[in-house]
């Protein structure tokens, strides 16, 4: 690993955060490193699985939404 | 022409102008990652929920009084609006929700997946469900990175400045949330495939 390489610039790569240089410092070490690498295996899966994750609110909650939104007028909202 | 081509930009516009089918495409488009947002912070789906209202209801206002002004970034607008209430409503009662049940089973039912196999779909929604549960049980300023990040797709120099931290800060608080999520489902991992692949 490089002096100048830190555990965070793993994260600002996992997260396109780096700049080409970069990028292409990490990935030199990501096939020299296997701990490195490891850890950017186990991360990057991580932070897939949360780009996947979302919840859903009810429909009655979205339905009073619509509704209000339907009963106030541009005159009233002052 | 497909309703998601359709810029938010344009459908606000058309919204101001009294098309409420414009409103209710923009809710539809992005009501999971308003909620997904406020709820990973309050961790209370009834007050997420909630939450959820009220942010809509301000944004309705805004837009209807005629003071919306952030052309074509309506998503980051409003995710800022959620994430304001939810982190105020941590302020003004100085408390930590509590997790409705131990089982979860009434939080996690709202969870809804598109896999067409139940089995899938079942496998599918307890990952969802012990996710959502690791990322409660995460430390708030862990938490909050990780919304900002993957939510309210803030880059880390935004987190930073809006929290107040350095961008190593952020990245580090990142990077630990990373790490205690990936801890916690390799512990749960081994029970979890035995439960589904029984040998």
């Amino acid at each position: 690993m490089t002096k100048t390489f830190t555990r965070n610039d793993l994260i600002r790569y996992i997260y396109n955060e780096t700049t080409e240089n970069e990028k292409k410092e990490i990935e030199r070490e990501l096939l020299l490193d296997n701990k490195l690498f490891e850890e950017y295996k186990d991360l990057a899966e991580v932070s897939m699985e949360l780009d996947r994750f979302e919840m859903i609110p009810s429909e009655k909650v979205i339905n009073k939404i619509l509704n209000f939104s339907k009963t106030i007028n541009l005159h009233s909202v002052r | 022409m497909n309703r998601n081509e359709v810029s938010d930009k344009k459908l606000v516009s058309a919204y101001i102008k009294g098309n409420e089918e414009a409103f209710e495409l923009l809710v539809e488009r992005h009501k999971n990652r308003v909620f997904t947002t406020i709820n990973l912070i309050v961790r209370d789906n009834y007050l997420a929920e909630d939450l959820l209202q009220e942010t809509f209801i301000k944004a309705i206002k805004t837009i209807k009084s005629g003071r919306y002004n952030e052309e074509g970034k309506f998503l980051p607008w409003i995710l800022r609006i959620a994430h304001n209430l939810a982190i105020d409503y941590f302020r003004r009662d100085k408390r930590y929700p509590t997790m409705v049940l131990e089982d979860g089973s009434s939080v996690f039912n709202n969870l809804d997946f598109s896999e067409d196999s139940f089995e899938s779909m079942q496998i599918q929604k307890d990952t969802h469900a012990r996710l959502k549960q690791f990322i409660e049980e995460l430390p708030l300023v862990q938490r909050e990175v990780l919304v900002m990040r993957h939510y309210m797709n803030m880059s880390f120099k935004e987190i930073a400045e809006v929290s107040g931290v350095s961008i190593n800060t952020a990245l580090g608080r990142m990077r630990y949330a990373l790490i205690n999520l990936r801890k916690k489902i390799t512990v749960n991992q081994s029970a979890y495939d035995k439960n589904f692949y029984p040998k």
